[in-house]
């Protein structure tokens, strides 16, 4: 027996040779289109593949950056030339060539943006298509919520900054937080994730090139849900945004992200860094629906999402709340995680990962209880399809001073098809005696008691395994916001199709 | 760091090389070889290992310790010593170790073979019949150990053999006793339990330590259980506060084979035990369970494994630990079902009470599916006593410190009541209840 090389176990299992039904169904639903993978033919300013110096000073200058922002970049690089890609991760991939990556990819447009009307016909076409309304007129027939587009490197395009900016608000891409309120960006950028943070965060600080901003000043309570829309369409970019966000003492807010990207038979690099500064009072609650093209059945393609989301509760009885429903991605690789620094501060993470064909997931959260009477929860679903691989990965740390800290996790994993793998990696670190910390996880399939119930009523078995998977996802679609929790509830079911088995 | 440990082991596997038993033999001198070189290779593993994350091996290496050689001649007082820390009123036949080496006037002497049990020192097993244990030696502990294993695969003078034949049923537990008794000794004991079907007997590895001086035992155990076989394997370290201890365990589970293994862990300054069980034919159970009660600046890290790789099998682990003082405790519990191993019903709970404010748990569950037709689970907490259980029993006139005493006491004892041999149980449960007094 070997008790060193079950990591890989499973990666090249020889298939049952029966074929039922609803495997047939499987293999004919699963070719399903990703219907947002089409490619905006535009015309765009790309930087040629390749990364060092020249590149980075190349997009800090497009970017008309002040000088603190180079300077930041370009340590951030000298920290990245020095550190190793990580390997612990349960994910397998070629190895990536950083330098066959373009950094930078702009759509070409004339002037500067006063309104929409000056964006270009064409992108605001791609957004209609994938059903973003960058239209004010439209989104305020329908939901309020305010969207800043993120095309390839750069924002496109912000709606209803007037409305915000009355209420105090600022919301914009990062690129005009830098020219409009550096200091606000230098006081807050890398205070939650420092530039050589992990691997891909000294990448993204070296080369991000646009992202959103927002900043909600003490006590307001932000008046719309606000959104950015994350988009890559050109080929052999990578994309690296960054957003930050920064609530004042008893502000609040709530944002949306949503991404997706063309169909192509290379892998894309999605490399992103998330801040969220949280002070005494404030709410911040994060949520993502991430569909980036997952690749084909076969893996070929596909994003690789490699994000660093992390936000600090700085103040007392701040509360930092992540929601993600992950389905899209060839690999995926984060772990949204909170820092609870103030006393009393809560922190949140609601997770449904679902992989299909050849997906696979890392992904989970890390929870630092440093304040006292710190609180946060956990709840993961992963559900692995097709020969998809999920994995939770978690931390729960209790310092010694963080008197009685409360956590409690759930880990709950799905298994459909029996090429499929579900892993669990949770860690805790408990250096307090007061505190209590609770981690419960389980692994099984859809029970066929369920199914059977389900079918005496006359649902047929793919209705009943929505159902009942939809049901399993509950505890974290109703942390949804209510138009996302619709949108994600459609998106497994579309993920899903076909693979009962 | 690790590097001069290691040279210094090498030098000391050097000394020794000379006198290893059965050095005509081939394929031992081969797969000595192959630790020898596994060894060079990885040297000891330090905190950047995944697997030893929380656990660092300075107090393994900051010290040298050596290979003492023979013990001093065994008198009637020694055996004495010895007889004072065997639990009281356990009947047992016994093969005494001390430093490593088997002492055989103080082990049970008369027929080797009881019952349908032969119990044997590795050494004579080398000489004398070697073929029994071929099969079995090395071929169970990891392919690629880390350092210390490969170290007693390369260098273990001695140990214990259990051969159970088919049908056997000895009625007394059979004990493997481990003594460290020499200052700075470094003791490296390799066992062999090889269970024929249908057999069912009790095994107790169990170690202890005469007097305060510091010690290193490298321990390493296989265990092969054949189809239906039913073994209890207890594990029992009551070793002064002194001692270092790296332990591990490995098996192999045929077809309807039950391994009950329990763990105590009660003594050492440092105590690593690698279990690993797989689960190789179907319809094969197996239970982990261990308990620690650790306190001043003990160090306890149970490194536990369960590979399902046939399909039909259960496994159940529970591991309960009470920390005091500043000591630490690691637990890591993977469970791993292999692609195929369906209807596997796996389950893990670890749980810890924190009695101090300098006392730390680090705990790294694991589950590993590659199976969808599965029932696993793992359930790992940390916290204090209930306090409504508390209050109840003050309200009924029980002194505050007394009810924790006991609290606490039931806590772990809820692993500890599962032992079936009543003179171990008896023994352990009023250690525990002494350690968690003081």
């Amino acid at each position: 027996m070997n008790f060193d090389d079950h990591q890989t176990a499973g990666q090249d299992a020889p298939s049952a040779a029966k074929t039922t039904a609803s495997e047939r169904d499987l293999a004919a639903l699963v070719q399903r289109e990703y219907k947002e993978g089409f490619v905006t033919d535009i015309d765009a300013d790309t930087l040629p593949p390749g990364l060092d110096e020249g590149v980075i000073r190349a997009i800090s200058e497009r970017k008309e950056e002040p000088e603190f922002m180079l300077k930041w970049r370009l340590d951030a690089y000298q920290k990245w030339l020095k550190m190793p890609q990580p390997k612990w991760a349960h994910v397998q991939h070629p190895p990536i060539d950083y330098q066959a990556i373009s950094y930078y990819s702009a759509p070409k447009q004339k002037e500067l943006l006063d309104s929409l009307d000056q964006v270009d016909p064409k992108l605001l076409e791609t957004y209609e298509k994938l059903g973003i309304p960058l239209d004010e007129q439209k989104a305020l027939a329908g939901v309020k919520v305010a969207v800043d587009a993120v095309f390839d490197s750069v924002s496109v395009a912000t709606t209803f900054k007037k409305t915000l900016s009355e209420a105090g608000v600022l919301f914009c891409s990062f690129s005009e937080a830098v020219r409009e309120h550096p200091e606000l960006v230098q006081r807050h950028l890398g205070s939650v994730v420092p530039a050589g943070d992990n691997f891909y965060a000294a990448l993204n600080s070296a080369v991000f090139s646009d992202g959103s901003f927002v900043y909600i000043p003490r006590g307001v309570r932000c008046p719309m849900e606000l959104s950015t829309y994350f988009r890559i369409n050109a080929m052999n970019t990578g994309q690296f945004e960054r957003t930050l966000i920064v609530a004042e003492e008893d502000s609040h807010v709530s944002y949306l992200e949503g991404c997706t990207a063309p169909m192509r038979d290379e892998n894309q690099l999605h490399a992103a860094v998330v801040e969220l500064v949280a002070m005494k009072g404030a709410q911040i609650k994060y949520s993502t629906v991430q569909n980036w093209y997952p690749g084909d059945e076969n893996g070929r393609g596909g994003i690789y999402n490699f994000v660093t989301k992390r936000g600090a509760c700085r103040g007392e009885r701040a509360k930092i709340s992540w929601t993600q429903v992950e389905t899209g991605s060839a690999i995926t690789w984060k772990y949204p995680s909170v820092l609870l620094e103030g006393d009393n501060s809560v922190g949140e993470f609601y997770s449904v990962a679902l992989t299909n064909n050849c997906q696979q997931a890392d992904t989970g959260t890390k929870m630092v209880h440093i304040g006292k009477n710190t609180g946060s929860t956990i709840i993961s679903k992963g559900i692995s399809a097709g020969r998809g691989q999920n994995a939770y990965r978690g931390l729960v740390k209790v310092l010694a001073g963080a008197d009685g800290a409360r956590n409690y996790s759930q880990c709950d994993s799905l298994l459909m098809g029996d090429r499929c793998g579900a892993h669990t990696f949770p860690y805790m670190e408990i250096k307090n005696p007061t505190a209590v910390v609770e981690h419960e996880a389980t692994t099984s399939r859809i029970g066929e008691d369920q199914l059977f119930y389900c079918r005496q009523r006359g649902l047929s078995e793919e209705d009943a395994v929505s159902m009942i998977v939809n049901g399993f996802c509950k505890e974290v679609f109703k942390e949804l916001p209510m138009e996302f929790a619709v949108e994600a509830q459609k998106l497994l079911g579309i993920s899903l199709e076909g693979s009962v088995g | 760091m690790t590097a001069g440990a290691v040279e210094h082991y090498l030098a000391q596997h050097r000394k020794i090389a000379g006198a290893l038993p059965g050095r005509g033999l081939g394929w031992l001198q081969e797969r000595r070889r192959a630790g020898l070189a596994r060894l060079k290779e990885v040297g000891f593993p330090t905190q950047r290992d995944e697997d030893w994350k929380y656990t660092s091996t300075r107090p393994l290496t900051a010290k040298p310790f050596r290979d003492v050689g023979a013990p001093a001649a065994a008198d009637e007082t020694l055996a004495k010593k010895i007889r004072a820390l065997s639990p009281e009123g356990l009947r047992s036949r016994q093969l005494v170790f001390i430093d490593g080496l088997f002492a055989p006037q103080l082990s049970d002497a008369g027929a080797d073979t009881k019952g349908g049990a032969t119990l044997m020192p590795l050494a004579r097993v080398l000489e004398e019949r070697p073929e029994s244990v071929e099969h079995a030696f090395g071929a169970l502990a990891p392919r690629k150990p880390h350092g210390f294993t490969a170290l007693n695969c390369a260098g273990a003078r001695d140990g214990a053999v259990v051969l159970l034949e088919k049908d056997a049923a000895p009625e007394e537990p059979l004990e493997l006793l481990f003594v460290t008794s020499a200052e700075d000794a470094f003791a490296q004991p390799r066992n062999l339990i090889l269970a024929a079907p249908g057999c069912k007997a009790s095994v107790i590895e169990r170690h202890v330590s005469l007097g305060e001086h510091a010690s290193f035992t490298n321990s390493a155990s296989e265990i092969l259980l054949g189809e239906s076989a039913n073994v209890d394997y207890h594990l029992v370290q009551t070793q002064r506060d002194s001692a270092r201890h790296v332990c591990g365990i490995w098996a192999r589970q045929e077809r309807g084979s039950r391994l009950r293994c329990i763990s105590a862990t009660l003594g050492g300054a440092f105590v690593r035990n690698d279990l690993g069980v797989e689960l190789a034919g179907e319809d094969a159970h197996c239970d982990m369970l261990g308990f620690y009660a650790a306190t001043g600046a003990q160090h306890v890290d149970n490194h536990t494994a369960v590979l399902h790789s046939a399909p039909h099998c259960g496994s159940r682990e529970v591991y309960k630990g009470v920390l005091d003082g500043r000591a630490r405790a690691v637990f890591h519990g993977r469970i791993t079902v292999a692609p195929g191993a369906q209807k596997t019903a796996a389950e893990q709970s670890n749980q810890n009470l924190l009695l101090s404010r300098h006392a730390e748990i680090d705990c790294k569950p694991q589950l590993e599916i590659y199976a969808d037709d599965v029932r696993c689970s793992h359930g790992a907490t940390a916290g204090q006593l209930d306090e409504a259980a508390l209050f109840y029993l003050r309200s009924r006139g029980i002194g505050e410190a007394r009810a924790r005493e006991l609290l606490t006491f039931a806590f772990v004892n809820e692993v500890a009541g599962e032992i079936q041999i009543a003179a171990l149980k008896g023994a352990l449960e009023s250690l525990l209840a002494r350690r968690l007094a003081r």
